[in-house]
């Protein structure tokens, strides 16, 4: 019953994150520090998980292959101004690589 | 680049189904990295020492994989419901920050409509439909290629939370599934790095997020974001 209670909770207060800023904007509108904020938000946060999981990897024991396919992923989306080239580039160097260390 | 919306019956509904499809096609490649970690999330529901149905309804009802993780793992070891309450909370704090970025596009929709858009708002829905707010004109049309998208990764995401947690499927480790999200998400950032503002703060997020891994909570992300966003606000207040 209690996993239940927190499951509802952690969901329903998720929601109430995700409608936050729609009901200030509705009432008040969005404060201008807000707005300009807003442009950072992806970027940021997508940056910091991205870091964040490279961090993860190490302190599992495996930094080498994972740093160097987000190195080529990031190479190769500068190269061609395509996004989807990450996984395209990041995938076989982050295999060959695993592959090399292993041996 | 994309025509007006004042056409006949039909074509408008063709219009509309392609707008849909156009963003389902667009999560298509976040679903390669989303279906084998919502699979993991529903083999580890099933594994963990809480009720089956209660590890599943993370997914419909929280729908935001690392929180899900961290509820059902805190869950599993007999955290304390309040702490488990923080932790997960913690991890999606930014859903405030993309809330806010998110209201600038769909002030003048219907409440109805803002309500259901926000309930599917995460991390590729985020990426998907900001990325169709900046390429597709009509407005309309951009709601509908956000809400394909949306929808898709929904549906995708509780169908592999359930395969997860009802057949147990193993993954190979070899092929590494894991690290897709972070490779895509390296994609989403650099793809986005156009003036130095943007630069700085992507930057300095990615510096705090490594330097506050032992932060508590899994409050490091959220501190990485306030870092960076406040140095992108610094940056582009500097150059102006």
């Amino acid at each position: 019953m209690n996993a239940y209670v927190v499951v509802i909770a952690v969901g329903l207060l998720s929601y109430a994150f995700r409608v936050s800023m729609l009901v200030l904007a509705a009432r008040r509108g969005l404060p201008p520090v807000f707005e300009r904020a807003a442009r950072f938000a992806v970027p940021t946060a997508f940056a910091g998980l991205v870091a964040g999981s490279l961090v993860t990897s190490a302190s599992a024991g495996r930094a080498v292959a994972p740093v160097l396919a987000v190195a080529a992923a990031a190479f190769a989306v500068r190269r061609t101004g395509s996004p989807h080239m990450a996984l395209l580039a990041g995938m076989p160097v982050l295999w060959a690589v695993t592959a090399v260390v292993a041996h | 680049m994309h025509s007006d919306t004042r056409s006949t019956p039909t074509s408008s509904t063709s219009t509309r189904l392609a707008d849909f499809i156009g963003g389902a096609r667009s999560t298509v490649p976040w679903l390669f990295g989303i279906a084998p970690f919502g699979l993991v999330i529903g083999v580890s529901a099933a594994r963990a020492d809480i009720p089956l149905f209660a590890g599943w309804l993370t997914g419909p009802l929280i729908f935001a994989g690392s929180a899900q993780v961290a509820t059902i793992e805190l869950l599993d070891t007999h955290t304390a419901a309040v702490v488990v309450v923080i932790a997960a909370l913690a991890i999606n704090l930014r859903l405030v920050l993309y809330s806010a970025s998110m209201a600038r596009y769909w002030h003048e929709m219907p409440r109805w409509w803002q309500a259901f858009a926000a309930f599917l708002l995460i991390d590729p829905s985020l990426a998907v439909g900001a990325d169709g707010y900046d390429t597709i004109s009509d407005r309309r049309r951009a709601h509908r290629h956000y809400l394909g998208g949306a929808i898709t990764l929904f549906v995708v995401w509780v169908l592999a939370i359930t395969i997860g947690a009802t057949a147990g499927s193993r993954l190979p480790s070899g092929l590494q599934l894991e690290m897709v999200i972070p490779l895509f998400l390296t994609g989403e950032v650099v793809h986005r790095l156009r003036d130095k503002p943007t630069t700085c703060a992507a930057v300095a997020a990615a510096v705090v997020a490594v330097l506050a891994t032992p932060v508590p909570l899994h409050l490091g992300p959220i501190v990485a974001i306030a870092a960076g966003v406040a140095v992108g606000l610094y940056m582009d207040r500097r150059d102006q």
